[in-house]
C-alpha cells in the first residue's frame, strides 16, 4: 500500500506530524489532528473559525478559500489515507508521508537513512545525509501521538545506532509512553562491539527490547563482501557478544541468496557454537527492491532450488532446540517439511498474490509475495492442492 | 625409516625402528614409547648422535606378530608427536593468552574493537559519539 | 555522495599468511580429526595437520574457510576473535562455576542386602553405631550450605537410607530451612533399594518434594543374582517399590540406575528391554566399578574392559532400535559424552569432568562426620585407606577442607590438560580425569594412561560416537539429539551404588 504522496503546501516551511481526522472533531480534541478532506467532500467548510485548533489541513481537492493555517492540498493520491492514520506533512516539498496506520499488524519507526554498511541486497539503500536531528524530532512527535500502544514496534533505518544518544532518547521515550510495547531494533550490530556502547544501551533497562542482527556467513570475507564493509564481520560478532554480555536479547537474521546459501548450514553451526545466546534465527527470502535489482546477477537463486540447503539448516537448528523461522517465502516453493517454520511476515503494504494464487488452497496460511515480485519471483509459484499434502502441516 | 629383524635365537620376535633424532625429538620419542609401553617393552639404543634404534619386544607373544606394521605404527606415532610439538611451539603463547582471557574477570583482558567505523558523517565530526566511546575517560 | 559497490578483493582481500590457534588431533577412520581448545572438532583429509603445521594451505579453499570459521587458524585479513574463542572455552568449564553442587549424606551403613560388590554395608549392626548423629547432621547441613553454589542437590545414601528414616525426617526440614535462609535452590534425592519402603514414607517424600532413585540391574535373574537378600526377592521388591513410589510421587520423581557386574555384561539387550518394560525413559550403561573387591586384582581390568565395550555397543544399538520403533529412552553415558562433543557446554556429571569432579563438584559426608572427595574415596577409607579423606565436619571449615593436603594433591592430578597422555590427546575436552580411580587401580593418582581402564574405555566409546557423528545418519542423529536436549534426562545424574 502506498506510503507517500505529494501536494501543494502553504503557510509552513517545516514538518507537521498529526493524526488524520476525516470528520470534524470537537475543539478540545483537535490539537493532535490534521483535518483530512477526501475527494469531493462538499461538507467541508474551510473557513478559519471552522478549522481552528487543528495542526493543519490536508485536502485532496483544492481548497477554495485560503485558510491562514498550514495546509497541503491538490494531492496526487489519497485513497491510501484513512481516519486515524498518523502522517507527516513537509512544508518545503508538499510531501505527505504516512508514518503509522493503527489498523496494520506491523509497525516501523524509521530513524535514519544513514548506514555504515552497504549490503548488496539492501532494501533501503543508505544516503550519507545527516537526517538524524530532523527525524528524531519527527519521531518523538510521532511517539507522542500513537494510541493505543501497539504490541510490537520495529525500529529501523539505515543503521539506528548511528543516532548515538538520540536512539537512547527515543527508546527512553518509548519506555515511558508505551512500556508494554515490545521493541525490536534492526541493526548491523557493529556499534555494539564498543563495550561502552553496549553498556549504555543496557542501562536504558527497557524491559522488552531485542536486536535483530544480520549475519551472512561463518567466514569473515564472505560476510564482509555481502555487506560491502571490511571488518564488519568482526565487529558484528563482537557486537553480538557484547550485547549478550550486557543482557540484551538478540536475534540473527540471514537473507537467503546465492552468496549466503552455499555455507548456510555452516553458518547456523557457527551461530549455534559461537552465538549460543541467540534467541531466534530468521531465514529471510530476498526482496527484489532497493539495491537488489542492480546486483541480481550475483544474488539470484530460485528459492525452489535451494530447498536442500534450507531444509538442512532448519533441521540443524531445530534438533538443537533453537528457534528458527522462515520469512518471505511462499508455501508453494517451500518443502512441506518447512511449512511449520514459515511465517506470514510481509508488511501489509507490501503483500501481493499472483494469478496462480487464486485457486491455491494454502492461500490463507501463505504470506504471499512482495509487490515487486511481479518483476522477479520463483519459476515455481503454483497453486497447492492440500489433498496432496498433509493438511495438518500448515501452521 | 624402519628395518625389520626377527631374532629366532631368543624365540621372542622383536621389531626394531630406526629413528632419526634430527627429525624426532627425544620428547616425541619418549611419548611414543609411553603409548607403546602397554604392549611392548621399548628399549632405546643410541646408535650415533643422530640415530637411535628402538627395540620393541612384545609383552604378550601372539602368533599375529607383524614387524612391518608395528614399525609403521611406531613411526607414524612418532611423526605425529613431532607434529604436535611443532604445533605446541607455535601456539603456546596464544594459548596462554586465550586461557587467561577465558578465566579472567569479564572485560579485564578484552580487546578493543578493530577496524573502521565506516560512517562518513560520524567520522568527520570532531566530537563524534564513537570517538568518545573509544576513550571513555574523556 | 553516490555509493559504489566494491569487488571482493577490495572488501575482503585474500590473506597473505595464516597462524595457528591451539588444537589437538587424532587419526580416525582414514581421516584426521582436529579438536580446538573449545572442544570443537573438524574432520579433515589425511595430511591436513601437516599442511597446517607447516604453513601450506590453499587460502581460497573450503577447507581453509572451515579451519578459520572453526577457530583452528587465523590470518591477517580479519580478527582472530580471541575473545569469542575465550568465551567458548569458558562455557566449556561452566560446570565448575559456583562450587560444589552435589552433597552426599551417608546417613547409615546398615543394610539388609549383602551385595557382592559392596563392602560398606553392615547387616548386623545395631541402630546408632553406624548411623549419623544429629550433631553430625547439623554440621553437615551447614557445611553443605557453605558451598557458593546456588543450586544444591542433597542426596541420601547408605547402606540403606530408609533404615534411618527418622534421621531423614530430622535432616530434610532443617536443610530446607537453611536453603531458604541462604538463598539456595535445594533438590533432595534418596538413593534406596526400596525393599522396606512404606506408603507413609512415600507420602512424606511427596509432601517434601523428595525424589527417589533406586537400583534396577536388569531382569529378575540378573538383579537377584547381583543383590542377595534373605528370600532372594530383591527384584520383586524393587519392582513393587517402583510401582508404589510412582503411584505416590509421580513417574518423573522415580529414577533407576543399574550396577553393572561381570554377570551383567552378557545381557545388554535384556537389561534394556527390562527398563523399557518398566517404563523408564533413561538407562545408564555404566562401567563396572573397579572399587570394592576388584581393586585387589589390578590387571584384571583389561579383559573386563573389552567385555564392557562390547556390552556398551550392543546396549546402545538396542537402545537406538527401541527409539526407532517409537519408545523414547535415552542412554545416559552416551548423552553425557555427546553433550561434551556436540554442544558448547561441559557436563555436570561428576565422574566425567575435568577438572575432576572429586571435591569440586561432589562432597560426601560420612555417618561419622568425615568428609570425602567422592563416594569411591569413602569406600577406600572403609578398606583402611584414607588418602582421600579431606577432613571432618566437626573440625573443618569449607576452606580447610579444600586446602587440606589430600585435596591439594588431588587437585594437582585433576586436569586432563596436565596429565601424561591426556595433554596431547584429541579427546582432552571430552574426557575426564579421575585421580581416585587411578589411585585405586594403579596405585598412583596421576595414572598410567596406556594401561588405564578409564582411558581405554572412554577413548573407545568416544571413537564409536565419532563414527556415528561422521556417518551422520539422519534418524540416528535425531534420536541422539533428543537425548541431549530432552528433559527426560536431566544433566544432573544421580550417583548411587
Amino acid at each position: 500500500m502506498r506510503l507517500t504522496t505529494t501536494g501543494v503546501s502553504s503557510n509552513f516551511e517545516g514538518s507537521i506530524v498529526g493524526i488524520l481526522a476525516t470528520e470534524d472533531m470537537p475543539i478540545e480534541q483537535r490539537e493532535t489532528r490534521i483535518r483530512f478532506v477526501p475527494p469531493h467532500d462538499a461538507s467541508f467548510n474551510a473557513a478559519d473559525e471552522n478549522v481552528a485548533g487543528y495542526r493543519a489541513i490536508l485536502s485532496h481537492d483544492a481548497l477554495e478559500s485560503s485558510p491562514r493555517m498550514p495546509y497541503v492540498h491538490l494531492l496526487r493520491e489519497s485513497a491510501h489515507l484513512r481516519d486515524g492514520d498518523i502522517v507527516v506533512l513537509e512544508g518545503q516539498t508538499g510531501l505527505v508521508r504516512s508514518l503509522y496506520r493503527p489498523y496494520e499488524l506491523h509497525h516501523h519507526l524509521f530513524v535514519t537513512e544513514r548506514c555504515n554498511s552497504n549490503c548488496l541486497m539492501c532494501s533501503q539503500p543508505p544516503k550519507d545525509k545527516d537526517d538524524v536531528d530532523a527525524l528524531t524530532v519527527r519521531n518523538l512527535e510521532l511517539i507522542d501521538l500513537i494510541a493505543p500502544p501497539p504490541p510490537y514496534l520495529t525500529i529501523t533505518g539505515g543503521e539506528p545506532t548511528l543516532l548515538g544518544d538520540r536512539l537512547f532518547t527515543l527508546i527512553s521515550q518509548l519506555k515511558r509512553s508505551m512500556p508494554d510495547t515490545e521493541l525490536h531494533i534492526l541493526t548491523n550490530g557493529r556499534t555494539f562491539a564498543w563495550p561502552e556502547y553496549a553498556r549504555r544501551f543496557a542501562e536504558l533497562e527497557h524491559p522488552k527490547i531485542s536486536l535483530g542482527i544480520p549475519l551472512y556467513s561463518d567466514f569473515a570475507g564472505a560476510h564482509d563482501f555481502v555487506v560491502q564493509a571490511k571488518g564488519a564481520f568482526d565487529q558484528t560478532v563482537t557486537g553480538l557478544h557484547q550485547a549478550a554480555r550486557n543482557g540484551i536479547r538478540v536475534e540473527v537474521r540471514v537473507v537467503l541468496h546465492r552468496l549466503t546459501i552455499p555455507r548456510l548450514t555452516k553458518l547456523v553451526d557457527y551461530i549455534y557454537r559461537n552465538l549460543t545466546f541467540v534467541e531466534h534465527v530468521a531465514l529471510m527470502g530476498l526482496e527484489y527492491t532497493g539495491y537488489t535489482p542492480r546486483n541480481i546477477g550475483e544474488l539470484w537463486i530460485d528459492p525452489y532450488d535451494y530447498q536442500d540447503a534450507l531444509e538442512e539448516a532448519v533441521e540443524y537448528l531445530s534438533i538443537r532446540n533453537m528457534t528458527v523461522s522462515i520469512y518471505n517465502h511462499q508455501l508453494c516453493v517451500l518443502r512441506p517439511s518447512l511449512w511449520n517454520y514459515a511465517r506470514k511476515s510481509i508488511s501489509d503494504w507490501k503483500t501481493l498474490y499472483l494469478p496462480e494464487c487464486k485457486t491455491c488452497e494454502a492461500l490463507p496460511a501463505c504470506g504471499g509475495l512482495f509487490q515487486w515480485a511481479v518483476k522477479k519471483h520463483s519459476d515455481h509459484i503454483h497453486a497447492i492442492s492440500l489433498q496432496e499434502q498433509n493438511p495438518t502441516r500448515l501452521c | 625409516m624402519g628395518q625389520s629383524e626377527s631374532t629366532d635365537v631368543l624365540q621372542v620376535p622383536q621389531a626394531v625402528v630406526e629413528v632419526n633424532l634430527a627429525i624426532i625429538s627425544a620428547e616425541s620419542l619418549l611419548k611414543t614409547c609411553y603409548w607403546f609401553s602397554r604392549d611392548f617393552v621399548c628399549d632405546v639404543r643410541n646408535r650415533s648422535e643422530l640415530i637411535a634404534d628402538v627395540v620393541l619386544t612384545p609383552r604378550h607373544v601372539t602368533s599375529a606378530f607383524d614387524a612391518a606394521s608395528i614399525q609403521e605404527a611406531f613411526t607414524t606415532s612418532a611423526m605425529d608427536f613431532s607434529l604436535r610439538e611443532k604445533i605446541e611451539a607455535k601456539t603456546s603463547g596464544i594459548r596462554d593468552l586465550l586461557l587467561a582471557k577465558a578465566f579472567s574477570e569479564s572485560g579485564v583482558l578484552e580487546d578493543q574493537p578493530e577496524g573502521m567505523f565506516g560512517d562518513i558523517i560520524e567520522e568527520t565530526k570532531p566530537d563524534s559519539m564513537f570517538k568518545i566511546l573509544s576513550n571513555p575517560q574523556r | 555522495m553516490a555509493r559504489v559497490f566494491y569487488p571482493v578483493e577490495r572488501v575482503a582481500p585474500a590473506p597473505t599468511e595464516f597462524h595457528l590457534l591451539p588444537f589437538r588431533f587424532m587419526r580416525l577412520h582414514g581421516k584426521e580429526v582436529l579438536v580446538n581448545e573449545a572442544g570443537e572438532f573438524l574432520f579433515v583429509p589425511t595430511g591436513t595437520v601437516r599442511g597446517v603445521a607447516e604453513g601450506h594451505l590453499d587460502n581460497g579453499s573450503d577447507l581453509y574457510r572451515d579451519l578459520k570459521a572453526k577457530h583452528f587458524i587465523y590470518d591477517n585479513s580479519s580478527s582472530a576473535l580471541l575473545d569469542v574463542l575465550a568465551a567458548k572455552v569458558r562455557t566449556k568449564f561452566d560446570h565448575i562455576n559456583g562450587g560444589t553442587k552435589l552433597h552426599i549424606f551417608v546417613v547409615t551403613l546398615r543394610c539388609e542386602h549383602s551385595c557382592d560388590y559392596c563392602q560398606v554395608s553392615r547387616q548386623t549392626a545395631t541402630r546408632g553405631e553406624f548411623d549419623m548423629s544429629t550433631a553430625t547432621a547439623d554440621r553437615s547441613i551447614t557445611m553443605m550450605m557453605d558451598s557458593p553454589a546456588r543450586d544444591i542437590t542433597l542426596e541420601f545414601q547408605g547402606g540403606e537410607p530408609l533404615l534411618a528414616f527418622d534421621l531423614l525426617r530430622y535432616i530434610i526440614p532443617r536443610a530446607k530451612t537453611q536453603a531458604l535462609e541462604r538463598g539456595k535452590n535445594l533438590d533432595i534425592v534418596v538413593c534406596t533399594n526400596l525393599a522396606c519402603v512404606t506408603d507413609d514414607i512415600l507420602k512424606y517424600f511427596r509432601d517434601e518434594g523428595v525424589k527417589v532413585s533406586t537400583s534396577l540391574d536388569g531382569p529378575a535373574f540378573l538383579h537377584n543374582k547381583n543383590r542377595p537378600r534373605p528370600g532372594n526377592d530383591s527384584y520383586e521388591k524393587a519392582i513393587e517399590g517402583i510401582e508404589r513410589s510412582r503411584a505416590i510421587l509421580g513417574m518423573e520423581s522415580v529414577a533407576a540406575l543399574m550396577t553393572t557386574t561381570s554377570a551383567s555384561l552378557d545381557y545388554a539387550v535384556e537389561i534394556v528391554d527390562e527398563y523399557v518394560r518398566q517404563k523408564f525413559h533413561s538407562i545408564f550403561l555404566r562401567p563396572i566399578s573397579p572399587y570394592g573387591f576388584a581393586i585387589k586384582t589390578r590387571h584384571r581390568t583389561g579383559y573386563e574392559m573389552e567385555r564392557f565395550l562390547e556390552f556398551y555397543k550392543k546396549g546402545l544399538a538396542h537402545v537406538l532400535k527401541v527409539n526407532g520403533s517409537g519408545y523414547r529412552i535415552a542412554e545416559v553415558y552416551t548423552q553425557i559424552l555427546l553433550t561434551k562433543i556436540l554442544t558448547p557446554h561441559g557436563t555436570r556429571y561428576v565422574d566425567m569432568q575435568s577438572p575432576a569432579g572429586e571435591a569440586w563438584s561432589v562432597l560426601v559426608y560420612n555417618y561419622d562426620g568425615d568428609v570425602y572427595a567422592s563416594d569411591e574415596s569413602r569406600m577406600l577409607a572403609e578398606m583402611h585407606d584414607r588418602t582421600f579423606r579431606l577432613g571432618s565436619v566437626h573440625k573443618d571449615t569449607r576452606r580447610s577442607l579444600f586446602t587440606s593436603d589430600p585435596a591439594l594433591q588431588l587437585f594437582q592430578a585433576s586436569c586432563t590438560q596436565a596429565l601424561a597422555g591426556c595433554s596431547d590427546c584429541a579427546f582432552q575436552s571430552y574426557c575426564a580425569a579421575d585421580p581416585v580411580y587411578h589411585y585405586s587401580t594403579q596405585g598412583d593418582m596421576y595414572g598410567n594412561r596406556p594401561t588405564s581402564g578409564f582411558c581405554n574405555r572412554n577413548m573407545e566409546v568416544i571413537k564409536q560416537l565419532f563414527s556415528m557423528i561422521e556417518e551422520n545418519d539422519h534418524d540416528t542423529m535425531r534420536i541422539l539429539w533428543s537425548w541431549i536436549t530432552g528433559e527426560a534426562v536431566k544433566n544432573e545424574v544421580i550417583e548411587c551404588a
